[in-house]
Formats: C-alpha cells, structure tokens, sequence
C-alpha cells in the first residue's frame, strides 16, 4: 500500500514537472524577438492583408495566453501543430527524423554500457596489470574528448586513411538495395562512426563505475569462503560483482541517456546524421516555434521518464535505500 | 510595381553556414551488393539548403524553387542567355497600350494524364491575385482580369504597362487540383507529390537527405538526357566538397570561397566563378520616424559619405572573400550587365580615408577631447552600434574591417552579433527601429532591375527598404522605368535611379560576389555559363541540355 | 551536455535518503595535507596537478607575454591560412592572424567561462543540495523537483533565446552552463548532507537547541565542503566542454575567441579541406589536455576523501 502511494505521488510528480517545462518551453520560445513569419513574408514580399492572412493560419494574431491555452488543448490531442518551415504537421516530421535518432542512440548507449561494463569488468579482475591502468586511462582521456572533435578526428582517420566508412548521411543517396540485409548492412555502415564517436566519449563512466563495483566485491569477505568453497573464481565475479555494480550503472545510465540525447546534436552535425538533433538546430535557427517545442517536449520527456525508470529501479534493486 | 527581393534564402543560408565539418574524402560503398542506380544517367546536384515546401505557392525558398522549375512549366522561361524563351506559350504580344499580353499557348499534358488549357493558365493567374498570399503576388498587383478565350489563348489585363513580363516568373498549376481551396488551406497543403507539366515528374523527397524526380516522358520539349535528377543534401560545405571530389555528386551550386579554392586542380572537378546577381551591404537606418532609436547624426549625409570613404571595399573583398567577388558600388549587381550603373573610381564614395576626414571637419565633426572619436558642435560623439550576422562568416570579417577603417577616421563602431532572426526582427520593426548601422546582403529574385531598384521605395517602408529611405524624386524615377517598355529608355532611368541614390549614401554596397560552383568533367558535359550560375539560377536550361559523358 | 561526474560510482537519485557507502567523517585538522600528500603520490593525480599547473601558467602568463591582437587583420587574401613558419609559429588563420597567439588567448577565454560558469553551477548546487538535505521534507522535495526541472534544460535553445535578447556574448555561455550544470551537483551534495544529519553528533546538538544557522555553518558545511571541492575540480572539465560545445555549433562570443570559437571558425572557413592542421589541432587537443588536467587532479582528490574508492588503485 505504502509503495502504490509511493508511486502515484512519484507519477503526480513527474506530470508537474512535465507541465512545468512544456510551459516553460512555449513561454521561452514567444517571448523571443523575430517572428518566423515576419521574417518569412519579408522576403516574399507580400501586401499587409497577406501576412495577415498568414498571421491567422497559425494563430499567431491571438494574445500570448490564448495561443498558450490552445497549445495546451492540441498538445491534449496529440498535435504538435505545423511547422512554419515545412508546413507539414510537426508530429509527421519529428516522426521522419526521430526513427534516425532513436537508431543512433540505441546503438550508441548499448553499445556503450555493454562494452564499458566489459571493460571494466575485465580490468578489475587484472587490476594492477597493465590493461587495467591502460583501459582506465584511455576512458579517462576519451571523456575529456569534446564530441564533435572526435568525430572530426574519426572521419580524418577512418574517411581518409582507411577509407573504411561513409563520414556523411544514414544511406548511400540513391542507392537500389538487392536485398533487405544489403540495406541494413548500408545503414549499419553509415552508423559506425557516428556510434563510435558517442562510445569513445562517454565510455569512461561505466568503465570506471563497473570497475569499482567489481572490485569492491572481490575484496569483500564473503569471497573468500567462496573460493575456499572451491566455486570458480569466474562465475562468482559474475554473479556478485556484476550484481554489486548494478546499482550504479542504472544510474549512470540514465544519465548517459540524457547526455547522448544532447549529445546527438553535434554528433548528427558533424556526420551529417538525418536526426533529431539537426532538425533542432536547423529549427532553432528558423524561429520554426512549432517543431521547436515539439521536439524540447520529446526530448524532455524522454529524460524525465528515463531518470523516472532508473530512480524506481534503484528503489526496487536495493532494499538498503531509505526513502528521504 | 514595387518589387522584392529573395533575401529569406539570405537568411537560412546565413543561419546554416555556420557548421562547416570537415569531412575529407567521402567514402561510397564500393560493395557490390549496395548499387547506386546507374550512376551515369542520374544528374547528382549537392547542396546544404533544403527547401522548404514543394507547394509553390507557400514556398519562400531558392532551393524549392530550384526543384519545382523542373516539375512545373511557365508561359515562358530564361534561356542560357536569361533571354525569355518559349515555355508553355509559344508566343507572346503585348497591346499598343503595353496594359494587356496575349498569350498563345502549345498543347501538353499534366502528369497525371490530363491535358493542359488555357482554364489552367488562367486560374493560376486567378488564384494567385486573388489568395494575395505568395512570392508571385507582386507580379500581379496590377492584374486587372484574365480571359481564355479558347483552349490555346491567354489574355492579362493589367492597370499599367508591364515592364516586365510575369510569364517569366509564374509557374502554371493543374486546376484539376487546386481548385475549391481557401487561402486558408492553400497554406496548409503540402502539395507532397506536386503535378506539373514540366520535363520532370516528382519521385519523392526524403527530409534532411534527398530529393528525386524522374524523366516525363510525355514531355512537349526536347527531352533531357538525365533519367532523373537528384538533390543530395549536406549539413556543411565541406563534406559537400569532397563528395564532389569523390564523385558523390556531379556539381555542386553554391560553394564558399574558402573552399572552393581548395577544389581547384582536384581531379576530374572544374570550378566556375560566375558574376552573380547579389550584393552585401552596410545600411544605415536613415529613418524619419520620430519614434526611430537610430542615432539622428546618420541622417546627416556627410557622416555617411565619410562612413562609405572610409573602406577599402577591395581590401573587404581581398579578405573576406578570398579575392573572390567585384567590389561594390550601386543597386544592381554587375552581373545585371548593362543595367548595373558604371561608376568611375575617382566618382566612387570608397577607400579614401583622407576625404572622409576632411568631410567630417568640414561638416564640424572633430576630435575635441583628444579621444579619437570624432563629435559634433553640441558634444555628441561619432559612435555607433554596428550589427551582422554571426553566422555569415563573410559579414563578420567584413564587420570587423569596416570597424577598423572607422576607427582610422574618428568614428566610433560598436559590434553587436545576433544570429539571422534576430537581426531581421531588429532591422524589420519599423515601427520603432533600434538601430543604426547593419552588415547584410541581398539576392535577387527575377533577373529584372525592377527587383532591387524596388527595395528603398516609401511604400516599402515596414517591407523591404531596410534602411527606411524616402525620397519622391527616387520614387518617380522608380516609377518610370517599371512602365517604360522602350529599352533605351528604360535604361536611362535605371542608371539615374541607381545614381540618385548612391549619392544619398544609405547603403555602402561593398562587394558582388562571385557565384562559387564546380562540377565534374567525368559525368555530364555540356555545362553552359550563365551569369548567376549555371544551376540555382533563373534558368534550368542547363539541366536540361547537358549530356552524359 | 554536462557529462557526469566520472570519479563517483554513484550519483544518488533524488529520492534517495543517504547514501550508506560515502564515508561522511567529520573533518579532521591535517586532511588538507593528507588529501595533498596522496594526490602527490598517485600517479596520475601527479600528472593531473602538473598538467594543471602548467595550463594555469599557459593561460594567464602566455596572452601577457604573446598578446593576440584581433584586429591585426591581413590585407591581402595572401595572408590568410598560412603553415607554421618561423613568424607565425602555428601559422594564420583565415583572417590572417597568428594562430600562435590566438590560441593562448582563447586558452585565457577558455577557462575563465569555464571557471565561472563552475563557480555559478557550485554555490547554486552546494546551496540548493544542503538546504533541501538539511530541512528535508517539503522543501526537500520541492527543491529536487527544481532540480528535476533543470536537469532537462537543453542548453541550445537558452543560448539562443538570450543571445537574441543581448546578442551572444560569454556572459551568456557562462550563465547558460552555470544554470544547466548545478543539479549533478545538488544532488550529491544533498545526498552527503542527508547522511550528515543522521549522525549522531548532529542530532545530539540539535537536541541541545543549537540553532540551524550555527549547526550549517559549523558543523554541516565544513564536512560537505571537501566533497564539493572535489566536485569542482571535476565540473570545471565539463564547463569547459560545454563551452568549447556551444561556440564550436556558432553560438560563443566570435569577438572573445575561446577554444571552441576557433574550431568553428577554421570549419566554417573550410580550414580542413585546406588541410590547415595548425588551425584546429591545437584548440582541440588545448581542450583536452586541459579537461585531463582537472580530471585527473579531481579524480584524485576524490579518492583521497573517500578511502574507499582508494582501494581500487
């Protein structure tokens, strides 16, 4: 009863603090000097009666307050409303570009947690040697890479020394595919290096964290009557330590998810990446409001509910936290 | 008629400069299995830009422009020469009073199958006039009534003599299609698989990646070479580069200087500067509105006169441009040919700093406190608030210098960067404009001096005219040359209307730049040169004359 | 884009009560010089004080010494991205000026936005952390749905929404990280602070009616303090990134040139199709050995404020 309670005041919460950025969102986003529009009939050059044509289309000729409430009520119904650069429906074009994201993300953070959690596991049982103080270094200096350099860096060695990986786009432009692999095989190509950049950068937290885990475990008493019990040494490293370092890698990632949500920006920038991240940019540059807050709103509730799920997953993993 | 000038695609190109990433050579798959459709007879164009819309009637930019003069027709066109050419009306005469053209048009088919009448010419003019919401509208300001007499006629009436023949600028949409919509849902529609009659059908665009439209092949012209054409986008112009060098794409229109420099002697890759028909510009807020936050000084003239003495525009064009572009002086870019304004360097306002202080003294502007800023007889100093573009890096570095060269002279600049909206929103409020020097440029968006002469009207005050400039005397002259039909006349007033207001000093046009392209020698030959470019310009000609290798 | 703090194993949740593993210990006199003594004697904490000291010698001896002078434009296009030569020792950039000095200056920008915008994230995450640790319940929980709320913030768009109000500038960039980057913060802080107040000494004094000021001010602080002095040294790395991130995308202060203003410059003039290394190599690698530095230095203190992170060496 106590944990139902628990959780609905948890869910009341995150639905406030839901509402508290889509209007801190829409509110950031009017107040801001220069109007799309404006801007946009300008250069057209259109009669006074057109532009307000126009104004009117978009509702932009109401007051702050009533443009707020019917952005609320759309929002209700699941419209994002329609994007001045565009002008297609923001949800059809968030959904063109989010599918490009979604891939690079879920293939950048899994690959990540999988390959730094091994990693790290790895070198705290060498820990001493030379691949633990190798492995933590290398993560150590990859974490003080900026993003966007690394890839520059990868697409310098990999574009052009080895020729080895496309540096631009999510698929060969106009190619015809023989079968559905060959296509995934294009895609996964194109994906390499943009994913490698993302791993290389925020690597070193679950190198590290999975190491310490690891580590602490081995040290603990109750290893050695393992051992003495003649268990392989190998399986009780994982199913203690890996057990042991899952506390902290939940939390770690939810925060790399949020990290490489924000980090895709540059990544897509640099790769030329059809994402979520560019349409940002390119958006924010445009005054296109609309597509704007439509994809703030993504973003933010896609780190609200991660950091929701990790903090409840915390709760459910480990009976020793106290509520505050 | 008053004109205007294609200045948004200034803005998104301006707002998408800024990520330029290195790519170096791109790689394409050589793996069998992956195969680009018969790479020779696709025509490759890549570019940064993407349009915004395929709607013609909504769209604002160069790039969806670009793309739908392929899949729509016009009465007529350019041809390589920006001469008008046949489109869908073989034939064209004006009235004796130049108020009325007489099209003849040539039987062709929609894409759909339909066949084309003049009930399509004409309720495009209709629409047009009537919705009063799109680029095209300007063209039909003065359209009086329409008539389709039979199938293969179209008549315009207009209330004054039209210089310039809108044929060349309105694309001809189905009525089968557009017919019933409100102006309302003429904004909203995303015209997503648009149906001209135009030598090409529209495949499909895929946003932040590509655009492709295959070969009509019912076509009323000589049909093109290429089976299709496709418009690859890059996120910055450095990947694009090398994806020309590695044969990702067969030319590319608009390349920066910097780079594009880098291109030359790259194998198999021919790099072409061509005049165009841009400027970049200092303008001064000269505005009349008491409500105006400009600093008063600037409407004194000799202040201008020794702001425009003050640069070296070669100097901006050696630096900022990489050497690549003319430097400016009036209205109309050189690429406009015979219509641009000579004036000779002795008669120019520029590079000549000594001049500009000797008008300043003689003006009472001196350095009376020994702080190298110049004031006036009641104490107020020469300083001024300069603001550009951050994203345009040739703004930024032209800023720079043009601050420089003042400070040599006594005036005080202070630089202020905003990002594109931003400096449009401040230049653009001329209800209570506030500010006072700006670096920007302009495009033109028809290859008619109507256009850029049409930018410092009174009645383009809140519109175009930036920099809030009103004078009778350039209004009539505007006036005079938008309804003189005879060329030698016409060419009189352009030059004096360019003259009259060069001297009025509220613009320092500091250069023409080059149009920056290349393409490659290995695929399609038979690229012509045109002024402006041999693509993203007036005429699509070239699309459809090259020939594969 | 504030990435996590990596030396910690674990950054509590918000609705996490102390965190049982962090040694909370009332400072002792003599722990400054221990935690000294053993960031000296770990390897790469010594390498992490060198490089620190050496980048802090770099950036405010170096513009004194080379001043860089953005105006010293070249007149001729002749001038403009030249290779490293015995005038131009990293050779010019695309206005003609020696990137040599430039890139000692733009060390100076560098760290001073991001020592500041650091200074802003730390008062505001070691207040906001101790009062909601401290007072606990409703403030507790309305100050770690703020932090909620500011966890979310994208920095792009507050960067751009200001810059239109008062045109880019640091100030700007420093106020933006500052306020993105304190709830990491804030949440540790709080969690060290949960822990404090359950000990026994403090529920002892309270009972004794000590008021909260004094028992914050005596008891609390001093014992977060090494904690949130660890944690500067480490957010000072992110800043830095978070900066070089934010002008390289075209949004930092284009007069005042930082590590991440120049890399955008030499993209955008096409400097990597010039191959003009000497242009964005060296901002690059600046921005990481620097990062290193604090990283390394930080990551070393922390682990000599909690011995049990030390074990893992």
């Amino acid at each position: 009863m106590a944990r139902l309670r628990y959780l609905g005041r948890k869910i009341a919460w995150l639905a406030i603090t839901l509402y508290g950025v889509v209007t801190f969102n829409f509110v950031l986003f009017h107040v801001l000097p220069g109007n799309p529009v404006q801007l946009l009939v300008r250069s057209g050059h259109l009669t006074q009666q057109a532009q307000a044509a126009i104004t009117r289309v978009y509702g932009l000729d109401h007051s702050l307050i009533v443009q707020y409430l019917i952005y609320l009520r759309d929002l209700l119904r699941g419209q994002l409303g329609l994007s001045y650069t565009f002008r297609e429906p923001v949800s059809t074009l968030l959904g063109q570009y989010l599918g490009n994201t979604v891939l690079l993300l879920a293939a950048a953070t899994l690959l990540t947690i999988a390959m730094g959690v091994l990693v790290g596991v790895i070198a705290a049982n060498r820990r001493g040697g030379r691949y633990d103080s190798t492995t933590v270094t290398a993560s150590v200096i990859g974490w003080s890479l900026p993003t966007f350099w690394t890839g520059l860096i990868l697409v310098f060695v990999f574009g052009v020394w080895l020729h080895a990986f496309p540096i631009f786009g999510s698929q060969t432009p106009n190619a015809v595919y023989s079968s559905f692999w060959v296509r995934y095989e294009d895609i996964a190509a194109h994906l390499f290096l943009p994913t490698l950049t993302l791993v290389v950068v925020n690597i070193a937290q679950f190198v590290l964290v999975a190491r310490v885990s690891v580590i602490e475990v081995l040290a603990e008493d109750f290893m050695l009557t393992a051992r003495a019990k003649g268990l392989a040494r190998r399986r009780i490293l994982w199913s203690h330590a890996v057990r042991n370092a899952l506390l902290p890698i939940v939390t770690s990632s939810a925060l790399l998810i949020g990290l490489v949500v924000s980090g895709a920006i540059e990544v897509e920038t640099v790769f030329s990446w059809p994402g979520m991240g560019r349409l940002v940019y390119n958006s924010v540059l445009n005054r296109d409001y609309p597509v704007i807050e439509g994809a703030f709103l993504v973003f933010a509730i896609v780190v609200l509910l991660v950091n929701f799920a990790s903090d409840l997953l915390y709760q459910a993993l480990d009976p020793r936290v106290r509520e505050a | 008629m008053p004109a205007g000038i294609r200045r948004r695609d200034f803005l998104k190109r301006a707002g998408l400069l800024a990520v330029a990433v290195p790519g170096v050579a791109t790689v394409l798959d050589a793996c069998a299995s992956v195969v680009p459709t018969a790479k020779a007879r696709i025509l490759r164009v890549g570019w940064t830009i993407e349009p915004d819309t395929m709607n013609p009637l909504t769209t604002y930019s160069t790039e969806a422009v670009e793309v739908l003069q392929l899949v729509y027709d016009q009465l007529m066109h350019y041809d390589l020469e920006l001469k008008p050419e046949a489109g869908l009306a073989t034939s064209w005469t004006y009235s004796s009073d130049a108020k009325s053209i007489t099209y003849t048009l040539r039987s062709a088919t929609w894409h759909d199958g339909k066949p084309f009448t003049s009930a399509d010419a004409k309720f495009t003019f209709d629409l047009i006039k009537s919705s009063k919401a799109s680029q095209y509208y300007q063209w039909v300001q003065s359209l009086v009534s329409t008539e389709a007499p039979n199938a293969t006629t179209l008549v315009l009436h207009f209330s004054e003599p039209q210089a310039f023949n809108p044929g060349l600028a309105v694309p001809i949409i189905p009525q089968h299609i557009w017919t019933g919509m409100t102006g309302a849902q003429i904004q909203k529609f995303a015209n997503s698989h648009p149906i001209g009659t135009g030598p090409y059908k529209f495949v499909k665009w895929v946003k932040g990646t590509s655009i492709e439209i295959q070969r009509n092949e019912s076509w009323w012209g000589t049909k093109p070479a290429a089976s299709k054409v496709s418009w690859i986008l890059f996120q910055n112009e450095d990947v694009m580069a090398q994806g020309l060098k590695t044969g990702a794409v067969d030319i590319c229109p608009e390349i920066p200087p910097t780079i594009w420099k880098g291109l030359a002697g790259a194998q198999h890759v021919q790099t072409v500067s061509l005049p165009s028909f841009s400027f970049h510009h200092i303008g001064i807020n000269v505005s009349d509105n008491p409500k105006s936050g400009g600093n008063p000084l600037l409407k004194d003239r000799a202040v201008r006169l020794a702001l425009s003495y003050a640069v070296d525009r070669q100097q901006l064009v050696n630096v900022a441009l990489d050497g690549l572009g003319t430097p400016g002086s009036t209205l109309l870019p050189v690429g406009f040919g015979e219509w641009h304004q000579d004036i000779t360097e002795s008669q120019q306002f520029n590079a000549d700093p000594q001049k500009a202080k000797a008008v300043l003294t003689a003006a009472g502007y001196i350095d009376r406190n020994g702080s190298g800023v110049r004031t006036s007889k009641d104490g107020k100093p020469l300083s001024f608030r300069l603001i550009a573009i951050q994203s345009t890096s040739v703004d930024v570095a032209a800023a720079q210098l043009f601050r420089d060269a003042c400070a040599k002279v006594g005036i005080q600049l202070k630089l202020t960067l905003l990002d594109a909206n931003s400096l449009g929103g401040t230049v653009y409020n001329a209800h209570t404009p506030n500010w006072d020097i700006f670096v920007w440029g302009w495009d033109a968006g028809v290859y008619d001096p109507d256009y850029m002469l049409g930018i410092p009207l009174c009645n383009q005050i809140g519109s175009n005219n930036d920099v809030y400039y009103c004078n009778r005397h350039y209004d009539q002259l505007y006036n005079e040359q938008s309804v003189t039909i005879d060329h030698a006349a016409r060419l009189a007033f352009v030059h004096e209307a360019q003259q009259y207001y060069y001297d009025a000093a509220a613009y320092i046009i500091m250069w023409y730049q080059d149009k920056l392209q290349g393409y490659r020698t290995d695929t399609w030959k038979g690229w012509q040169r045109v002024n402006g470019g041999m693509v993203l310009n007036f005429t699509r000609d070239n699309y459809l004359k090259v020939r594969p290798v | 884009m504030v990435r996590p703090v990596v030396a910690s194993a674990h950054v509590p949740g918000p609705d996490e009560g102390p965190v049982p593993n962090v040694a909370a210990e009332p400072v002792k006199r003599g722990q400054l010089r221990a935690v000294w003594q053993y960031v000296w004697h770990d390897r790469l904490g010594r390498i992490g004080v060198i490089a620190f000291v050496l980048v802090v010698i770099f950036a405010l001896a170096g513009p004194l010494i080379f001043p860089f002078n953005s105006a010293a434009v070249a007149n001729t296009s002749a001038g403009v991205l030249l290779g490293p030569s015995r005038r131009n020792w990293l050779g010019t950039d695309e206005l003609g000026r020696d990137v040599f000095r430039e890139f000692l200056s733009a060390a100076h920008i560098s760290l001073e936005v991001g020592l500041a915008a650091t200074a802003i994230s730390m008062i505001l995450g070691a207040v906001i952390g101790i009062v909601a640790g401290y007072y606990g319940r409703w403030v507790d929980n309305m100050l770690m749905r703020l932090t909620d709320f500011f966890l979310v913030l994208p920095q792009i768009p507050l960067v751009i929404a200001l810059a239109a109000f008062f045109g880019q500038s640091l100030g700007i960039i420093i106020l933006v990280i500052g306020m993105t980057g304190w709830p990491t913060t804030a949440r540790i802080v709080r969690s060290q602070t949960l822990s404090l107040r359950e000990r026994q000494f403090i529920t002892r004094v309270r009972s004794l009616g000590t008021s909260d000021a004094r028992i914050l001010r005596v008891h609390i602080l001093p014992n977060v303090m090494p904690l949130i002095f660890a944690n500067t040294v480490l957010v000072i790395g992110g800043a830095i990134l978070a900066e070089a991130t934010l002008s390289f995308l075209g949004l930092g202060d284009p007069v005042q040139v930082s590590w991440g203003t120049m890399l955008h410059s030499a993209f955008a003039a096409g400097a990597i199709g010039r191959g003009a290394w000497w242009y964005f190599i060296p901002p690059g690698l600046g921005i990481v050995v620097v990062v290193l530095a604090f990283t390394l230095t930080g990551h070393a203190i922390d682990q000599a404020l909690n011995p049990r992170l030390r074990g893992s060496r």
